[in-house]
């Protein structure tokens, strides 16, 4: 039973890292209950593309510029108007042994997911407090609460993500705005071929070696996540705050 | 007719709510309870403490009605005893119904879902099973273990088909609200400095129970305005 959710349809809603994967589905969510939607992406060809199917604006940036990322988001506003739900979604990633990690692959790691995910958050925050009203989800990761080999450098971002998270919720809940994360499992998205790159294996093999922990039986979808978006972004979600959803299965409870 | 639910702890405070948000949602809603419970289409009297009397009303509502889709096991009480102070009969009341409630009522869903595959259970954990309660540890204790029960009952459900989750409220402005919670100090405390509405429970019960779209499994979600971040 699919039902739309209230507090969505008319608002204008921004989702980073929305050219593909978990961020794509978001953006198709949030437009199929009746936002307006900033696509958002580092990537100007996929954006313009995402935007044209769900009939949103593309606004492409960097989200580790925060120049860039003021810069974009007063375009958006002054196109569609003040964003009051915003879904911060980009993230970067590179796998390598941690005694190993470049350090230039470590540090931009860290200013797209964790710094990116900041400036994001603060940008749009400011408006929603002045409004009295917004709605913020950042996507974690499940390895940002286990860790996980190999993904040191996302793993340590996606934590940060999550006392992030917890830090503006409590800075902002009083002041009209819910700041909460959601931390997928392994999910079906393009970002998978990095883990089968580096384990040497295919993509479907890939798929099968980490399904097979999962009590549900399958990977999630990126529509799995978008729902639980949706609904925290939703009027009625208001009560959740600095909450960490994890989206994954079962595969860790 | 829609899709059946039963709702324990009907008849007044979060379980109400559930009953008249997923009524709202097409569920045909039967509340479980002590008492009659006037918010849903039927409603039989049972003390969910008796697996009995909890397996003979699911077998009516299935006899009656047809397959149960969604359980919301929501009963429950709380009461303040200073830890000192418990004793034997307040515990043994306590872990009765939070603790042997829920998994009676879990394990009458389950056999009935199990055979088929599908099926969705949220149960109702607490804010205080997540950080303790200086006031009600037996209450808080209790809600720890349908957390756990939960996580278990949810790895073993999930391969055969059918989704487990808890909702676990901050104070909730209920029947079950004591004065203390009550007091302006405490909702000052909160982060959004205001009481839960029991519609935002039942909202959120609601979107876990409704397993088509989402992943969720053995999750334990937390609406609770920022008493515990």
């Amino acid at each position: 039973m699919t039902r739309k959710l209230t507090g969505i349809a008319g608002r204008v809603a921004m989702v980073t890292g929305a050219g593909q994967g978990i961020g794509r589905a978001i953006a198709e969510r949030l437009a199929a209950e009746g936002a307006r939607v900033v696509v958002n992406d580092l990537n100007p060809d996929t954006a313009t593309e995402v935007a044209e199917v769900i009939g949103g604006i593309a606004v492409p940036f960097d989200c580790a510029d925060r120049a860039g990322v003021q810069r974009g988001v007063q375009v958006a506003a002054e196109t569609l108007g003040p964003i009051e739900l915003c879904v911060v979604n980009h993230a970067y990633m590179k796998m390598a042994p941690f005694v190993d990690e470049d350090p230039v692959d470590w540090q931009r790691t860290m200013d797209v997911n964790l710094k990116g995910a900041l400036w994001v958050l603060q940008t749009t925050a400011r408006p929603m407090v002045a409004g009295g009203y917004g709605r913020i989800v950042c996507i974690s990761s499940e390895w940002g609460i286990t860790g996980w080999p190999q993904a040191g450098a996302y793993a340590t971002s996606k934590g940060g993500i999550i006392s992030l998270v917890r830090s503006a919720a409590r800075a902002l809940g009083p002041r009209g705005v819910t700041v909460n994360a959601i931390a997928p499992g392994v999910t079906l998205t393009p970002q998978l071929q990095v883990d089968a790159d580096s384990a040497g294996i295919s993509y479907d093999e890939m798929v099968n070696v980490y399904a097979r922990d999962v009590p549900l039986g399958r990977l999630g979808r990126p529509t799995d996540i978008a729902a639980v978006a949706a609904y925290l972004v939703s009027e009625p979600a208001g009560a959740l705050v600095g909450q960490v959803i994890s989206a994954n299965g079962g595969s860790l409870t | 007719m829609g899709p059946i639910a039963i709702v324990t702890g009907a008849a007044s405070g979060i379980g109400a709510s559930c009953a008249h948000v997923l009524t709202g949602l097409g569920f045909t809603v039967v509340g479980l309870d002590l008492r009659q419970a006037p918010a849903c289409a039927r409603s039989i009297v049972v003390d969910v403490s008796d697996a009995q009397a909890v397996d003979d009303a699911f077998a009516t509502v299935e006899r009656e009605l047809g397959p149960i889709d969604a359980v919301v096991a929501a009963a429950g009480y709380y009461e303040r005893i200073d830890i000192l102070d418990l004793d034997e009969s307040a515990v043994d009341r306590m872990v009765a119904v939070l603790i042997d409630g829920t998994a009676n009522v879990g394990r009458s869903a389950l056999r009935r879902m199990l055979p088929r595959g599908r099926g969705s259970i949220c149960t109702i954990g607490s804010e205080l099973g997540l950080c303790g309660d200086a006031d009600a540890a037996h209450y808080a204790a209790c809600k720890g273990a349908v957390h756990a029960m939960t996580k278990t009952i949810a790895r073993e459900a999930a391969p055969l088909g059918v989704r487990v989750n808890c909702v676990a409220p901050g104070p909730t402005d209920t029947p079950l609200m004591t004065t203390e919670m009550r007091d302006p100090s405490y909702i000052a405390s909160l982060v959004l400095q205001r009481l839960v509405e029991p519609g935002e429970i039942a909202h959120m019960v609601a979107f876990v129970l409704d397993a088509d779209g989402h992943n969720l499994v053995g999750q334990i979600i937390s609406p609770n305005a920022g008493a515990v971040v």
